[in-house]
C-alpha cells in the first residue's frame, strides 16, 4: 500500500503526455509573453507536452514516436499550470526563465522575501497589473507570486 | 562495516596495481574534500553563489581544469541547507565524478541513455554541458532513488530529460540511442576513506554478484546504442573484477574499441592482465583514477565505440 502511494506521486504520466497543436501552444506561450514580456522564440528548442492539468517543455527529439515507445515516469519541465480557466506559471519554469521577464516582477528585500515565505502573504503595494507575478531577490528568482492590489501571496514551493 | 584499521588488510590485494600503495592508505585518513558543480542553466552570475556562500562562512574557489566545479571550505560545510542549493544553482558532487560525462562529450541534439542514473549528477551535468539540448533518457531501477532524481531534474530546473524506471538489462529496444552511459551499481572502493568507513556496498552481503550485473548492463547498454556510437562504462571502484573484467567481456562478445581520453585529472592506464588472466589490449586505454593522486573518489572510465 506504502509502495503504491509512493509511486503515484513521482508517476505523474501513466502514458506519454500529448504535444499541443500549435494553436495551445501558440496560447500558453502568448501568456507568457504578454505577462512577463518573454518572447515566444525562447521556447522554440522545446515541445510543449500536456497532460490533464499541466504544460510540460521537453527538448525536441529527432524521433520523438521511438521514444514514446519507453514506458515514461516522467518528461521535462513542469511549466505551467491550467487553472480553472486561467493559466499559472510554475515556480520552477519561473526559477528557470524569470530572469529574462521584463514586466511584472516584484524585486523584494530579503527581509520581506523571508516574512512572504513564513506568512504566504504580505500586504505590498506596487505599480503592477494584477496576476501572477516573478518574485526575484538579490538576483536570484525565486518563483510564483499573485499581485491584487496591495497584497502579494505566495505560490513558493 | 570495514574499518580504517581493517583497510590495509582490504586493500592489500591491490597493492601492485595502486601506484604509491602506502600513500594512498595514508591518504585514506584524510576526509573527502568539497566540490560542488555549478549550474549555469540557472545561476545568472556565479559571484552571486561565491558571495553567498562567503556570507554564511564558506569559501568556494573555481577548479581551473575541470569547469562549473568549485572547491569549498570548510569541507564540513552544510552545501545542502542553502539557498543556493535549494534554488538549484550548485550540485555537490565530488571532482572526480565528472570524468564519464568527460568521456562521453555529449552534445546537443544527441539521444543519449544514463542507464542508472540516480540521483543524477551525470544526467543535470550532460543536461548542463548541452545546454539543456541533448534528449536524455534517465533510467534507474529503483523507485526511491529515481524520486531524488526526478527531485535534482527539477530543483536545477532541467527540460531535456525524461526518467524511466527499467532494470538496465531488461532496457526495451527500439530506441537509436547515439551514446549511453553505464555509471553501474559497484562496491565502492574507490569512495571508502575516513569518514566513509563502511560504506563498501554489498561486499559483505556476498550475495549479490555486482560483476555478473555489471557485465549484464554493458552488454545491453551496448545492444541499445546504434553502431558508430559510444558507451561509457564508468565505476567508483578499484576493483578488476568489476572494471576491466567487465570491459573485457564484452570486448570478447562484441564488435567494440576503447577510444582514448584527455581527462584534466591525473590517471593511470586500465589493466591488461590481472591475477593471471590476460586481457583485451584496448583496455591500456580505459582510465583508473586513484583518490590520493586525485583528492577525489576513485574511478575507472572506459569510453567504448560500437563498431557492428
Ligand atoms: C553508482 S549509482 C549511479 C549514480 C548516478 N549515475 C549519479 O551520478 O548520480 C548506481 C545506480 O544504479 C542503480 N541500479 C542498480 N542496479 C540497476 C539495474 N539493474 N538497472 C538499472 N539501474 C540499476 C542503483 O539504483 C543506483 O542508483
Amino acid at each position: 500500500m506504502a509502495k503504491k502511494a509512493r509511486r503515484k506521486r513521482i508517476h505523474q504520466q501513466a502514458v506519454w503526455p500529448r504535444t499541443t497543436s500549435l494553436e495551445e501552444r501558440e496560447a500558453v506561450l502568448s501568456f507568457w509573453e504578454e505577462r512577463f514580456g518573454i518572447p515566444k522564440e525562447t521556447f522554440d528548442p522545446y515541445l510543449l507536452l500536456a497532460t490533464a492539468k499541466n504544460y510540460w517543455l521537453f527538448v525536441k527529439p529527432p524521433d520523438l514516436k521511438a521514444l514514446q515507445g519507453l514506458r515514461v515516469q516522467t518528461t521535462g519541465l513542469l511549466f505551467t499550470r491550467k487553472v480553472s480557466r486561467w493559466l499559472k506559471p510554475t515556480s520552477t519554469a519561473l526559477q528557470r526563465f524569470g530572469h529574462l521577464a521584463t514586466k511584472n516582477v516584484v524585486q523584494l528585500s530579503p527581509a520581506e522575501l523571508d516574512r512572504l515565505r513564513r506568512e504566504r502573504k504580505i500586504s505590498y503595494e506596487a505599480p503592477l497589473e494584477e496576476g501572477y507575478v516573478v518574485i526575484s531577490c538579490e538576483g536570484k528568482v525565486w518563483g510564483c507570486g499573485l499581485y491584487t492590489p496591495g497584497k502579494l501571496i505566495s505560490y513558493l514551493p | 562495516m570495514l574499518t580504517l584499521a581493517e583497510a590495509p588488510a582490504y586493500f592489500e590485494r591491490y597493492r601492485e596495481i595502486i601506484p604509491d600503495f602506502e600513500r594512498f592508505l595514508e591518504h585514506l585518513k584524510e576526509p573527502l574534500p568539497l566540490y560542488f558543480r555549478l549550474n549555469e542553466l540557472k545561476c545568472p552570475d556565479p559571484e552571486i553563489v561565491i558571495r553567498g556562500l562567503a556570507r554564511q562562512g564558506a569559501r568556494a574557489e573555481p577548479v581551473e581544469r575541470v569547469p562549473n566545479f568549485y572547491r569549498v571550505e570548510p569541507r564540513t560545510f552544510p552545501l545542502g541547507n542553502t539557498e543556493e542549493y535549494y534554488l538549484g544553482y550548485i550540485y555537490p558532487m565530488t571532482l572526480n565524478s565528472s570524468l564519464p560525462v568527460i568521456a562521453l562529450d555529449p552534445q546537443p541534439g544527441e539521444v543519449i541513455l544514463d542507464m542508472c542514473a540516480a540521483p543524477g549528477s551525470k544526467t543535470t551535468q550532460i543536461a548542463q554541458v548541452t545546454g539543456d539540448q541533448a534528449v536524455i533518457v534517465a533510467n534507474d531501477r529503483r523507485l526511491d532513488r529515481l524520486t531524488a532524481l526526478v527531485a535534482n531534474l527539477k530543483r536545477l530546473g532541467i527540460a531535456c530529460a525524461m526518467t524511466t524506471l527499467y532494470r538496465g538489462e531488461e532496457f526495451p529496444h527500439g530506441v537509436p540511442f547515439d551514446k549511453v552511459l553505464v555509471d553501474a551499481p559497484c562496491s565502492g572502493e574507490g569512495r571508502y576513506r575516513q569518514g566513509y568507513e563502511g560504506e563498501l556496498l554489498y561486499q559483505k552481503e556476498g550475495r549479490t554478484n555486482l560483476p555478473a550485473i555489471q557485465k549484464g548492463l554493458l552488454v545491453r547498454a551496448f545492444d541499445l546504442v546504434r553502431v558508430g556510437g559510444i558507451v561509457v562504462y564508468s565505476t567508483c571502484t578499484i576493483n578488476p573484477d568489476e572494471n576491466e573484467m567487465v570491459v573485457d567481456y564484452l570486448l570478447r562478445k562484441r564488435q567494440g574499441r576503447i577510444i582514448e581520453c584527455h581527462y584534466p585529472q591525473p590517471h593511470h592506464p586500465g589493466l591488461t592482465e590481472w591475477e593471471g588472466k590476460i586481457l583485451h589490449p584496448d583496455l591500456k586505454k580505459a582510465a583508473r583514477f586513484f583518490p590520493h593522486e586525485t583528492d577525489s573518489v576513485g574511478f575507472f572510465v572506459a569510453k567504448i565505440e560500437r563498431l557492428m
